[in-house]
């Protein structure tokens, strides 16, 4: 008898699986792909610190490529850039703080360990409905023949499209306001190139976030490093990519040609390109969480948290997992679905998205976007082009200069700045 | 002939996505990635037909380690016994494996004489075609190759082989045999969800059948680069070496400064100048080398 069916064997659902599974439960997890991960697009940096209660000394067997020891902040302009860079040796040792890694590679470790605590993996297989007896799943529906699976509980992990989600009606049929496109190269280039580029050595590994390079479509950009390749990418929003007419691998090519990402990239070769969606909507568009006989975790529950700086999914994905495999026995007992979201609410996955649930409004507002880059590099040229003999311009002057000439009045850059300051206080 | 009993499906698997790194030659496979190839899938679904059709046992065999019993398990929950030859050499090794002894190995395996041995065509990545051959030697029974179709004929079978040209070569097959398949559109059915989840668990059998080294032992592999050519250095300054190539300095005939002259005086200039290098004879130009 199962007693409970995990669709998806991504970060939530086999971290829903591993705790279930540690429960004593009877936990089935479907995996649609060959093996967990194997149609996955996302490789990013992943910070596995949620894992320590469950999965203690996880870094010393978790497939990383590079631990993430350099953090930069870069705002482009056409011809300019402005870094900040943060490096810390700390991030470099135990516990760690965040690392690249592939997600075929990553999910199919925690898979794996969901499978030694017990759970059982059923690859190839789709979930294709839900199983609906009155009000209550009860089961869900897969491409196998006889492929009806009952369980008193089903955990809904299958991605940002759901389509569990959607048939439970907790996720609308389409939701593109929400959802932002990120597309992503790994381009190859040899180890020790990497390491002189970035100026990293060993296992060290660079993260980092642009801001001005999506044309004016909000979004941003990345690059971060892997062992032996880079990924480059941006995620901008759907809606106004739509709008605007433009192809993302257009403005891909765009920021590889930038003189600031260009001599990163020089003779690298195309390896991969992938795109996949991202829930953005933040706190205030999350879905009902529950229906009777099921828990939505991860993407398909909408729990990534995009706030400027911080740009997390699978930290979200796993601890949202958690907390469904933790809680599965009691709701199989009680049928009551609520434990799940209060536990939520408990925990940084909810807390983090309730604490910064305006900051989708400000990082993807259009001054943000269109006008602000601009603004900074003219500051930031100002400050650093001597014009002798003119004596140095003060620095309110510059500001003025630089707002006037990107359209931004100081009242705007006063709201703004008060309005970032209560979402990120 | 009595109604068969026991199809034997010999299927190869393999890692479907090995990356080969150019620079190195370092071949990386993937535990995860090992599958049946498409042939192979072919091969394992005209045995379960069959087999269905005659009432008979369908015995899936490989040979390979335990990353083949994830796709053994797979076909044991549509029915097939499933047994794995274990080998414990290195990848490498394997290539250079000796396969008549395979194919000894293989029938040793299979416990009881089969009455039908279906292979794929060739192996996804060996790709020698050989196997099927040396196993209908063992088992001193026909072989029918290259078969895109396989059908019952009561206790026979009637096979389709592709020719030149598009044409198609139509045979009856007598039993005993062992038959080698394309893929030919054949698709591997896939087990129905509770076959699937009981099988998940199912311990593949091991036949600790002993199969001997490679008769050709590889030594070593590695990329293929030609040795570098020994050059002497070269001698002299730079600037006699420069010269020595040009010639800048050396003596050499001058050049023949001819004119300004009319048309026929040039041309007996021409006609002089090639009669004085052997390119004419005196007799056919009136012309003697001077």
């Amino acid at each position: 008898m199962t007693d409970v069916i995990v669709v998806g064997a991504g970060p939530a659902g086999s971290a829903a699986a591993l705790l279930a599974a540690r429960d004593g439960l009877d936990v089935v997890l479907l995996e649609r792909g060959p093996f967990p991960g194997s149609k996955n697009a996302y490789g990013g940096v992943v910070y596995g610190r949620v894992l320590d209660e469950v999965l203690p000394n996880w870094w010393d067997e978790v497939p990383v490529q590079r631990w993430v020891t350099r953090r930069s902040t870069m705002v482009l302009t056409e011809g300019r850039a402005l870094t900040v860079d943060f490096r810390s040796t700390d991030w470099g040792k135990a516990p760690y703080n965040g690392c690249t890694t592939f997600r075929a590679d990553f999910d199919s470790w925690l898979a794996g360990k969901a499978v030694e605590a017990g759970a059982q993996l059923v690859t190839s297989t789709v979930a294709t409905g839900l199983v609906v007896e009155g009000d209550r799943v009860v089961g869900v529906r897969t491409d196998r023949s006889d492929g009806d699976l009952r369980a008193p509980l089903v955990i809904a992990a299958d991605g940002v499209k759901s389509f569990l989600a959607k048939e439970a009606v907790l996720l609308p049929r389409t939701q593109a306001k929400h959802l932002t496109l990120g597309v992503k190269e790994v381009l190859s280039l040899p180890r020790e190139v990497i390491d002189e580029r970035f100026g990293v050595r060993g296992n060290e590994g660079v993260d980092v976030e642009i801001l001005g390079c999506t044309r004016g479509i909000p979004g941003g950009g990345f690059v971060y490093t892997n062992r032996d390749s880079i990924s480059v990418g941006v995620v901008v929003s759907v809606e106004h990519l739509a709008a605007a007419k433009v192809r993302a691998e257009d403005l891909v090519a765009d920021l590889k040609a930038h003189p600031a990402v260009a001599p990163w990239v020089e003779g690298a070769d195309l390896k991969e390109y992938t795109a996949h969606l991202i829930p953005e909507g933040g706190y205030d568009h999350l879905p009902p969480l529950s229906t009777p006989g099921m828990l939505v975790t991860g993407d398909a529950a909408g729990l990534c948290l995009a706030a400027g700086i911080w740009l997390e999914g699978v930290n979200f994905a796993i601890g949202s997992g958690l907390e469904a495999g933790r809680h599965a026995r009691r709701i199989i007992e009680t049928r009551d679905e609520k434990p799940y979201r209060a536990a939520l609410e408990e925990t940084f996955v909810l807390q983090d998205h309730k604490r910064l649930r305006g900051a989708p409004g400000v990082v993807l507002s259009e001054r943000v976007q269109q006008q602000y880059p601009g603004l900074i590099a003219d500051l930031v040229q100002g400050l650093f082009t001597v014009t002798n003999p003119t004596a140095k311009p003060g620095v309110v002057k510059l500001l003025r200069a630089a707002a006037k000439n990107n359209g931004v009045k100081l009242r705007h850059l006063m709201t703004d700045g008060l309005r970032g300051g209560k979402v990120f206080r | 002939m009595a109604e068969p009993r026991l199809v034997a499906v010999l299927a190869r698997c393999s890692d479907l996505r090995v990356e080969v790194d150019a620079l190195t030659g370092a071949v990386s496979r993937d535990a995860r990635t090992v599958a049946f190839s498409s042939s192979d899938a072919a091969a394992i679904e005209h045995g379960l037909q069959l087999a269905s059709a005659w009432g008979a046992r369908t015995l899936v065999l490989t040979a390979g380690g335990p990353e083949c019993d994830g796709p053994l398990r797979d076909v044991a929950a549509l029915g097939a016994e499933v047994r794995r030859v274990a080998t414990h050499g290195s990848y490498v090794e394997e290539l250079a494996a000796d396969e008549r002894a395979l194919a000894r190995a293989m029938v040793s395996a299979m416990g009881e004489r089969p009455d039908l041995v279906l292979c794929a065509d060739r192996s996804a990545d060996r790709g020698t075609g050989a196997l099927p051959a040396f196993v209908a030697h063992e088992l001193g029974v026909v072989q029918a190759p290259g078969l895109v179709s396989l059908e019952r004929d009561g206790n026979e079978l009637i096979a389709e082989r592709r020719l030149d040209f598009g044409r198609r070569e139509r045979m009856r097959v007598p039993l005993p045999a062992v038959c080698s398949v394309e893929a030919a559109g054949t698709r591997l059915r896939r087990a129905s969800l509770p076959a699937s989840l009981a099988a998940a668990r199912f311990e593949v059998p091991v036949a600790e059948v002993a199969v001997p080294g490679p008769a050709v032992r590889v030594l070593g592999s590695r990329a293929a680069r030609p040795r570098p050519r020994h050059l002497p250095a070269p001698t002299g300054s730079s600037r006699e070496r420069l010269l020595a190539l040009t010639g800048a300095l050396l003596s050499h005939e001058p050049p023949t400064v001819i004119g300004p002259v009319d048309a026929s005086g040039a041309a007996d200039a021409l006609l002089e100048f090639l009669a004085r290098n052997g390119y004419l004879s005196e007799a056919r130009t009136g012309y003697a080398a001077s």
